[in-house]
């Protein structure tokens, strides 16, 4: 399997990673991994492309993506997609465990997504929900609809699970009603 | 530190100078267009009063009437335009190692069908005894700012030669440097230092012209006046001139004067209309006695947002073919980086070293000495403008 991001930058909350190819980044909401050891596990809560050199910034050049293609291939030289990840979890002598590592994957670490069982020992639980909301500078609402959607694209026959996720959700926003029928609304779009 | 109030009254002479250039202005150029007309229908007879006569100025070889402008022709639509360009760390005797870099970058841009970029930049450390040193009139002598300039010239060359080969198998190649094909700076070097520039330059020349990849040099907003030049002489009523034996002095004008001070540029943005390119002209710079096949010859194009110089050498320019391809590439390279070719505007953006770059370097070469267990040390000077005390 291919890496789908390289860590550039690190820490205990979360990392950013640099995708191999321009436009191209596990989608949002996503579960991904690294290769280090620890392997630290997170959610994609943020893709950014932009010129990857300070000080230029991309102009509009009023041209399809198939002519800019033909006509100026150097700009796709010229950007980054990177793409920051919130910590949920990390592998304890194998064992999932679901608080922050006590170090940081290392720069250079690579990234790979998480595998259809792994995502389902990811979301089993309500922690990265708990994880999510209680997360400063995460789009805290999208986040939640988007990593239960893939949350439950890997239990296509389990009907009850978005009911005991909702639960939890419901127990979370017990203050806060218009928030919590806002998502529970949007995850069952 | 630099006073601006003590520069603020010399910028105003400076503009009150100016004011009377702005003033003539109007008239020389109206005449230098009309001469520009007048010359072309004999201009036979001015082409050989440039051959014949001795200026102190650089005159227009003309070889064609000298209003003649060329449409642009149609583009292919697949093409390869390859850049390189240098940029250099010079040897700084108040550091802690005698040594210098020249980063040199590599641009491939391929249009059209399977169309993809290259870009990419290697930095060389020089720091070996005959890295450091050059021979000058028979002398060894450290290498200077000029000497490295020189290499890394030639290295942009090289490189560009190396690309080309890359690209074997493309049709529709043509090589961009930026600025001038004339090393006229080698004008008054030793022939020792000079051949040792010269003789590799011009045999990657050879290649290009034995692999039909044209090269073009590119000036932006050109200060040159080839041209205008020549129809200086032109105006001047000696059938040969001599302007060592001028017999005018006398003159409170000299008849050569009335279009002096314009430029190229100032004449062709009136006559090219966006795309066209000019006659081809000979330059008739001093070193260019050397170049033999290779003479560099030059035309004057409106790429739009302004009037661009492009250089090339004799075997571009005596072929159609690659004239034209040189012309319809050079257009559009510009097109596409608003104003300026794309391929040498990315050649800069790789190559450059910035003094924060430049300061990280030596910064690295004393860590590295520091961890290797090496004495450092940098001279007095060094440190005082490290750490300027008050």
């Amino acid at each position: 399997m291919d890496h789908i991001g390289e860590v550039i930058e690190s820490s205990t909350k979360g990392f950013v990673a640099h995708s191999p190819r321009v436009g191209e980044s596990p989608s949002f909401g996503s579960f991904v991994k690294t290769d280090s050891s620890p392997v630290v596990y997170g959610l994609v809560y943020e893709i950014i492309t932009q010129s990857s050199e300070p000080g230029r910034r991309p102009t509009a050049y009023d041209m399809s993506m198939d002519e800019l293609k033909r006509e100026q291939p150097q700009i796709f030289e010229l950007l980054k997609t990177e793409f920051h990840v919130l910590t949920l979890a990390h592998t304890d002598s194998k064992k999932l465990n679901f608080t922050l590592s006590p170090l940081p994957p290392p720069i250079h670490s690579f990234i790979y997504e998480c595998t259809d069982k792994e995502k389902k020992e990811l979301s089993e639980q309500d922690f990265f929900l708990r994880t999510i909301m209680s997360s400063s500078n995460v789009p805290v609402d999208d986040l939640l609809i988007s990593s239960l959607y893939h949350a439950s694209t890997v239990r296509k026959d389990d009907s009850e699970y978005i009911v005991r996720m909702g639960k939890s959700l419901s127990r979370y926003f017990k203050d806060d009603y218009e928030r919590l029928s806002s998502i529970l609304r949007r995850v069952l779009y | 530190m630099l006073k601006f109030h003590l520069i603020k009254s010399q910028i105003d002479g400076m503009l009150g100078e100016r004011r009377h250039f702005v003033d003539e202005f109007g008239e020389k150029i109206k005449l230098a267009q009309s001469e520009l007309h007048n010359k072309s229908k004999n201009w036979e007879e001015l082409s050989q009063k440039v051959d014949k006569s001795k200026t102190s100025w650089l005159l227009a070889g003309i070889s064609s009437p000298l209003n003649t402008t060329s449409p642009l022709p149609k583009r292919p639509s697949n093409y390869t335009a390859i850049s390189s360009d240098g940029s250099q760390i010079f040897p700084d005797r108040h550091e802690a190692l005698p040594c210098y870099l020249i980063n040199i970058s590599s641009i491939i841009l391929n249009y059209g069908d399977n169309s993809g970029a290259n870009l990419s930049s290697d930095p060389v450390l020089f720091y070996k005894e005959q890295d450091r040193f050059t021979l000058w009139d028979g002398k060894k002598i450290p290498a200077n700012s000029e000497v490295i300039s020189h290499r890394r010239t030639l290295m942009e060359f090289e490189r560009l030669l190396d690309l080309v080969k890359e690209t074997n198998g493309r049709e529709n190649i043509i090589s961009i440097s930026d600025g001038t094909l004339i090393l006229w700076r080698l004008e008054g070097t030793p022939s020792d230092f000079k051949s040792g520039v010269l003789e590799p330059f011009l045999n990657i020349m050879e290649e290009l012209k034995s692999r039909r990849v044209p090269i073009v040099g590119y000036i932006s907003s050109p200060g040159s006046a080839d041209v205008i030049n020549a129809l200086r002489l032109g105006l001047c009523p000696e059938k040969v001139s001599y302007c060592n034996q001028c017999p005018y002095t006398e003159l409170p004008k000299l008849p050569c004067a009335h279009v002096e001070g314009l430029t190229d540029n100032n004449l062709f943005s009136r006559v090219l209309k966006q795309g066209e390119r000019s006659a081809v002209f000979r330059s008739s710079s001093r070193i260019l006695e050397s170049y033999g096949d290779h003479h560099i010859y030059f035309f004057y194009i409106n790429i739009g947002e302004e009037i661009a110089r492009v250089e090339i050498p004799k075997w571009v320019a005596e072929d159609n073919k690659l004239l034209a391809l040189a012309h319809t590439l050079v257009y559009d390279q510009a097109k596409k980086g608003k104003g300026y070719p794309v391929a040498i505007a990315e050649a800069h953006e790789q190559a450059v070293v910035k003094g924060k770059d430049r300061n990280f370097f030596f910064d690295l070469i004393k860590e590295s000495m520091v961890k290797a267990d090496f004495n450092v040390t940098i001279s007095r000077k060094g440190l005082s403008k490290r750490v300027p005390g008050v």
